[in-house]
């Protein structure tokens, strides 16, 4: 989010008083990068449309809730979309599934060089930990966040049990706890 | 290596989500009774959150805020430019961080999102195209994401009519005719590695992307046979 936190904490402060203009800048702030997290997960533009709007009348009635000591205001509206775009999808039918074939093509990006930014050290940080992970893990823990794949999907793409999925992204996660922590 | 342990494995994969939809429900019931289990959630959020700020933004339909609006119980409006500089200058000590805001959102609006120096100089990790028909909703979402070098083409709307498909292909003034990137009959996500450095990544980057209504299949010429109904270009993002 290219907003300060400071500015959008503030925000979110004046729409816990139930100050409009607050609401409306902080939409005008936020609504297309929230748009933007539910339309991967959901694939769907009416679908993303009604999530993102259920989601900033959750914010509207729940703004006083935030805590900015446990998270960043955009970490926390990101969070209400994705959880409802997460319920969405998974209440939807099993979408179709891409070729497995392409993603047997994918290669390990160690050839090219990673670009890294480092505008946030948060989101810096993040990616360096996820460097670290194998090339393969790396993209199913991107494409099970950023497009919402389940673990059944993940297994369906990969071309392995979902089983061995679940352990994988367990020790996957494990991995970037640890790296983050250090 | 570090282990989750069943709760911290629960939380990380509710967040990551990867959970099937009765796991999710139990999940979100047991984060409402289980404080230890809700903070091990929001541990969760913290660390993958810098995750989504890595999406290239894509504006919403212009008509959502008011329902938003609406269903708030607020009645429709526009916001003026006038009400909002007399919201300026009430909150006289915040205007620079929200001219900062507003300046990012007409970045955005403008396909732009790089807004300092030092990070225009940085190469960004994701390029997007939106297609879209004039002021539709978003009908394609193409990401080039240059870290995991993946491209993700997603399809956000079925055809038509049921006995045509979507054709997806690439417009390059240094080729003669249009390159096909797929066939999508229904929302569907496609990904595929990022083609290698090269004159046709260079054509993927700087060409048009563009949707055609073609019979069922696909073109049976292999060039675009119907109207072309969405189009766009990628546009770099960065966080």
């Amino acid at each position: 989010m290219q907003s300060s936190r400071e500015t959008l904490d503030q925000l979110l402060d004046g729409v816990a008083r139930g100050d409009e203009a607050a609401f409306a800048e902080l939409y005008q702030v936020t609504s297309a990068k929230l748009y933007s997290v539910a339309l991967r997960i959901l694939r769907n533009s009416e679908a993303a449309e009604d999530v993102v709007q259920d989601s900033y009348f959750k914010v509207w009635e729940r703004a006083r809730d935030f805590d900015p000591r446990i998270a960043a205001p955009i970490t926390w509206m990101a969070a209400i979309v994705r959880n409802r775009a997460l319920d969405e999808v998974r209440r939807r039918a099993a979408r179709p599934q891409a070729d497995v074939a392409e993603l047997d093509n994918i290669e390990s990006d160690d050839e090219h060089p990673v670009e890294v930014l480092g505008r946030r050290e948060d989101v810096e940080r993040l990616r360096r930990c996820l460097e670290g992970l194998e090339a393969e893990k790396r993209q199913m823990v991107q494409l099970a966040y950023l497009h919402g794949l389940s673990r059944e999907a993940l297994a369906s793409r990969f071309g392995h049990p979902e089983g061995t999925i679940k352990t994988w992204l367990r020790r996957s996660l494990a991995q970037l706890k640890g790296c983050l922590e250090q | 290596m570090t282990e989750l342990d069943d709760i911290d494995g629960l939380a990380a994969e509710y967040v990551l989500g990867t959970l099937s939809r009765e796991e999710r429900a139990e999940a979100a019931a047991r984060k409402e009774t289980d404080p230890e289990f809700a903070r091990a959630v929001q541990a969760w959020e913290r660390r993958l959150g810098p995750l989504s700020e890595t999406l290239a933004p894509v504006q919403p339909p212009p008509g959502l805020y008011n329902k938003i609006r609406a269903q708030i119980g607020l009645a429709s409006h526009v916001v003026s430019l006038k009400a909002r500089e007399q919201a300026i200058v009430r909150r006289g000590n915040r205007w620079r961080s929200m001219a900062a805001g507003m300046t990012a959102l007409a970045a955005s609006l403008a396909g732009v999102v790089g807004w300092q120096d030092y990070q225009r100089r940085q190469m960004p990790t994701q390029y997007v195209a939106v297609l879209q028909a004039d002021k539709a909703l978003p009908a394609f979402l193409l990401t080039v994401d240059t870290q995991s070098n993946m491209f993700v083409i997603s399809a956000m709307q079925k055809p038509p009519e049921a006995e045509k498909s979507y054709q997806l292909w690439l417009v390059h003034d240094d080729m003669p005719n249009p390159k096909s990137l797929g066939v999508f009959d229904d929302s569907e996500m496609d990904v595929r590695p990022m083609t290698p450095p090269g004159k046709m990544h260079d054509m993927m980057m700087d060409g048009t992307y563009a949707v055609s209504v073609e019979p069922k299949g696909g073109s049976p010429t292999g060039a675009p046979t119907g109207p072309v109904v969405f189009s766009g270009r990628l546009v770099k993002a960065t966080p």
